[in-house]
């Protein structure tokens, strides 16, 4: 049995805050850290599980910051200007799934009155909360953006945890305009005071602006990665852009992020040189697939299947840089329009439009929309997006599935849907 | 006192103007109650709450399985009688309605639609920025009839639908005291009408039913109150709950329906707009729709849940019914609080999901029965 296989079934059997503390506690350990790091075959993944670790390292630690509950989209720049260490229970759910533990915490959700027709990350994660596997937060920050369920279930666990007071809500609204970026603006500046105030620190102008310096050097490394991705076809093994959410969102406006996309995209430039070095036409180039929303968490045959029938995922959408620069002088005001331009606010055309500009920009021979149960944002906008793509002659497949719950998705079913899907690519 | 009872629950010879459907003004179709009508009839417009009667069969195929049932039916409504709607109005109620407006948009080109942003707080700066939006649709309306809707206009809508409200309200106060009187099925059947009828002959109808029920309940008090002593007080919580079926179940069963907190009901006529004479109208339009009765949609569950808990003791609420249309995520969110909530104050609950249109009356009946033994 390997150091993950280990990891994993030790926290199934002890899945309590104590056990993943003292398993933190060795696993953070410099040296250990690195080695365990070396596990990775590809630099990326590399960093990304050292930097996970000690983000999770850092929330469960008692070591006087406050811990602050988040949901994913959120500007987490505001987070690390105000000294709070991030925790994001949605990206955690996903390593319930990832970890063999989703079964507990999804029943433990259940047995709490959470219906099964939820959203299953947000199931999997009040599981973990009722659980007490979570640490416990000082403040919950919460968004409407994409949808209605973070903000629920994260009111359920400011109850849970007796800090109604410290629960925000930045409320998106659905139109970019002046009166929308002004408002939200509004929101998150009286956040930042309010917590600044509560936590006894100051609001301190400094740390805003290294903090939207290092954001906007993590923005530039991103955008240069998927530049570069427009033409890469061979990654690094077991790369899968997918799994880069808690450094895209919860990590954004701190040094890991800039080191992480930084080496991300040396990594990938020497995939890509060595690729066009390599171009010699006889190999049948594979088929370039668009991804659209997340993947399961759980280990799957997705992608292995996609890889037998010579298919490769080029671009997931949610990978997509959507904001503008930040403006160090006006950090509220940029951090709204963050918000304000992402893709799945507002109206579905704000999708569609970045789908079609990637559609075209990575050369997509078809796309794959994972249609996550529960998650009416985005399945909701299935057959618009489907319709949108097909007046490219873009084939889509919406693949319906669960990112969490294992139980709830056919692997046969997925099989087959997939292998049919690439005879039409094929045909 | 059947006689009596049957012609106080003859519903159709009450309201007879409203349903001849006479007032001949273009229609426009909402959804929430987060939707100001004021403007919908300040523009000359009759505002129809669209209740989605229609099987779901076309729309199948443009919504994923797992999907508001309510929604569902309403764009089979639309996909066949759109053309009955000079326009649309739509609110950012839920995930499922932003979609829904999408789809709307994408396939139905030759409706007007328009999506009212309604935010999920409720302070100063959430007043202002609703307002703002409130006046964007202010111009929408207006540009469908190429006229500018005058203030004097609105003072008129606002007086007119707080009229409605006013009545609404004392209807639901009357319901509650004469459960022996009145159906369970006729209260939400003129709740219905409410929201679907134009708003002055509904309000003139309403005032002829009341003076009657108010009358017939004083001259046979002594008759109509024994039957309902030892009965328990029950309170239905919910989302948008239509069922004709379950409606006169719960008739059949004698159920004391002595609160609610629905769509179709309290939270729809609840608070009205007090306009003053120098006032900024549309910032007292959204004052009152943002302080109504809230909708799970808001950020503050523990404000509903605070709603919820004055209702509970107001009224003596011995029982709970939850009734959810399945996927509604609000709604469903919520009910772990609540459910926490009532065991503090120890008050039993039922829970209950159901479909939209499709009712299984059968093993609803023997839930509800169990849950009224029970108590």
């Amino acid at each position: 049995m390997g150091i993950k296989d280990k990891l994993k079934t030790g926290i199934q059997r002890n899945l309590n805050q104590k056990y993943i503390i003292r398993l933190l506690d060795i696993i953070s350990k410099k040296p250990v850290l690195y080695a365990y790091g070396s596990t990775f075959s590809s630099l990326s993944d590399k960093y990304l599980n050292i930097f996970t670790i000690e983000s999770l390292k850092n929330a469960y630690s008692d070591n006087n910051h406050p811990i602050g509950y988040g949901s994913l989209f959120l500007p987490y720049e505001m987070f690390h200007a105000l000294g709070i260490t991030p925790f994001l229970p949605e990206v955690m759910a996903g390593f319930t799934a990832g970890l063999g533990l989703a079964t507990q915490t999804l029943k433990e959700s259940s047995s709490n009155w959470y219906s099964q027709d939820l959203c299953t990350f947000h199931r999997s994660a009040s599981g973990a909360v009722e659980l007490d596997v979570f640490p416990k937060p000082d403040f919950i920050i919460t968004t409407n953006l994409a949808c209605d369920a973070a903000q629920k279930s994260f009111y359920i666990h400011s109850v849970k945890y007796n800090i109604e007071k410290n629960f925000y809500l930045i409320d998106v609204p659905y139109q970019y305009s002046k009166e929308s970026i002004s408002y939200l603006a509004g929101q998150i500046k009286n956040i930042c005071v309010d917590i600044s105030s509560k936590s006894g620190m100051k609001l301190d102008t400094s740390k805003f602006k290294e903090v939207i310096s290092l954001s906007n050097e993590f923005r530039k490394w991103a955008i240069k990665v998927n530049n570069l991705r427009k033409t890469l076809t061979n990654y690094p093994p077991y790369y899968n852009g997918l799994n880069f959410i808690l450094p895209f969102h919860g990590l954004a406006g701190t040094r890991e992020a800039v080191i992480l996309y930084n080496q991300m995209y040396k990594e990938l430039k020497k995939y890509l040189d060595k690729e066009e070095k390599e171009k010699s036409g006889k190999n049948k180039s594979p088929k370039r697939i668009l991804w659209l929303h997340l993947k399961p968490y759980y280990k799957n045959e997705i992608f292995d299947t996609l890889e037998r029938e010579n298919c490769r995922v080029v671009f997931e959408e949610i990978n997509y840089i959507h904001w503008p620069e930040l403006d160090c002088k006006r950090p509220f005001e940029s951090l709204a329009k963050k918000m304000l331009s992402h893709f799945l606010a507002g109206s579905i055309d704000n999708r569609i439009n970045v789908i079609l500009k990637a559609a075209r920009d990575y050369k997509v021979d078809g796309a794959i929309l994972f249609s996550h149960w529960g998650c009416r944002q985005s399945n909701g906008g299935a057959r618009i997006i489907k319709d949108s793509l097909n007046n490219l002659n873009i084939p889509t497949l919406v693949l319906d599935g669960d990112c969490v719950d294992q139980n709830n998705s056919s692997q046969g079913q997925v099989k087959t849907r997939l292998q049919g899907f690439v005879e039409i690519l094929n045909s | 006192m059947d006689i009596l009872k049957n012609k106080t629950n003859d519903i159709s010879a009450f309201f007879e103007n409203t349903l001849s459907a006479m007032d001949k003004r273009p229609l426009i179709g909402w959804f929430c109650t987060y939707t100001p009508e004021e403007l919908i009839v300040a523009g000359g417009f009759i505002p129809v709450r669209i209740f989605g009667r229609k099987k779901i069969i076309k729309s199948e195929s443009y919504f994923p399985i797992n999907f508001c049932p309510y929604i569902k039916s309403s764009w089979e409504s639309l996909l066949s009688d759109a053309d009955n709607f000079k326009a649309v109005i739509f609110t950012n109620s839920c995930d499922g309605m932003r979609r829904f407006f999408d789809t709307t948009n994408k396939y139905l080109k030759d409706t007007p639609s328009y999506l009212l942003d309604v935010p999920h707080l409720r302070g100063a700066g959430s007043i202002d920025f609703f307002a703002n939006n409130i006046g964007n649709m202010k111009r929408f309306i207006e540009n469908l009839n190429g006229k500018k809707i005058s203030r004097r206009e609105i003072e008129n809508a606002v007086s007119l639908i707080n009229r409605k409200r006013k009545l609404l309200k004392k209807y639901s106060q009357i319901f509650t005291k004469l459960p022996e009187l009145i159906s369970i099925s006729s209260y939400f059947k003129v709740m219905e009408l409410s929201m679907i009828s134009a708003p002055e002959i509904f309000t003139d109808d309403l005032e002829r039913y009341l003076k009657f029920i108010m009358k017939a309940g004083a001259e046979n008090i002594t008759n109509l109150q024994p039957n309902y002593k030892n009965t328990p007080a029950i309170m239905i919580i919910g989302n948008f709950i239509t069922e004709e079926k379950l409606w006169g179940m719960l008739s059949a069963m004698n159920l004391k329906l002595a609160s609610d907190d629905l769509c179709i009901s309290s939270r729809y006529f609840e608070k009205q707009i007090e306009l003053g004479d120098d006032s900024d109208f549309l910032n007292l339009i959204a004052e009152r729709y943002l302080n109504k009765p809230q909708c799970m949609r808001m950020a503050d569950l523990g404000l509903k849940l605070k709603e919820i808990e004055n209702n509970i003791i107001k009224n003596n609420i011995e029982g709970v019914i939850f009734i959810s249309l399945k996927f509604c995520d609000t709604v469903l969110y919520s009910f772990p609080l609540l459910k926490q909530k009532l065991n503090h104050l120890g008050i039993p609950a039922l829970y209950l999901e159901i479909e939209y249109n499709n009712f299984s009356e059968g093993q609803l009946k023997t839930r509800v029965q169990a849950f009224l033994e029970m108590l």
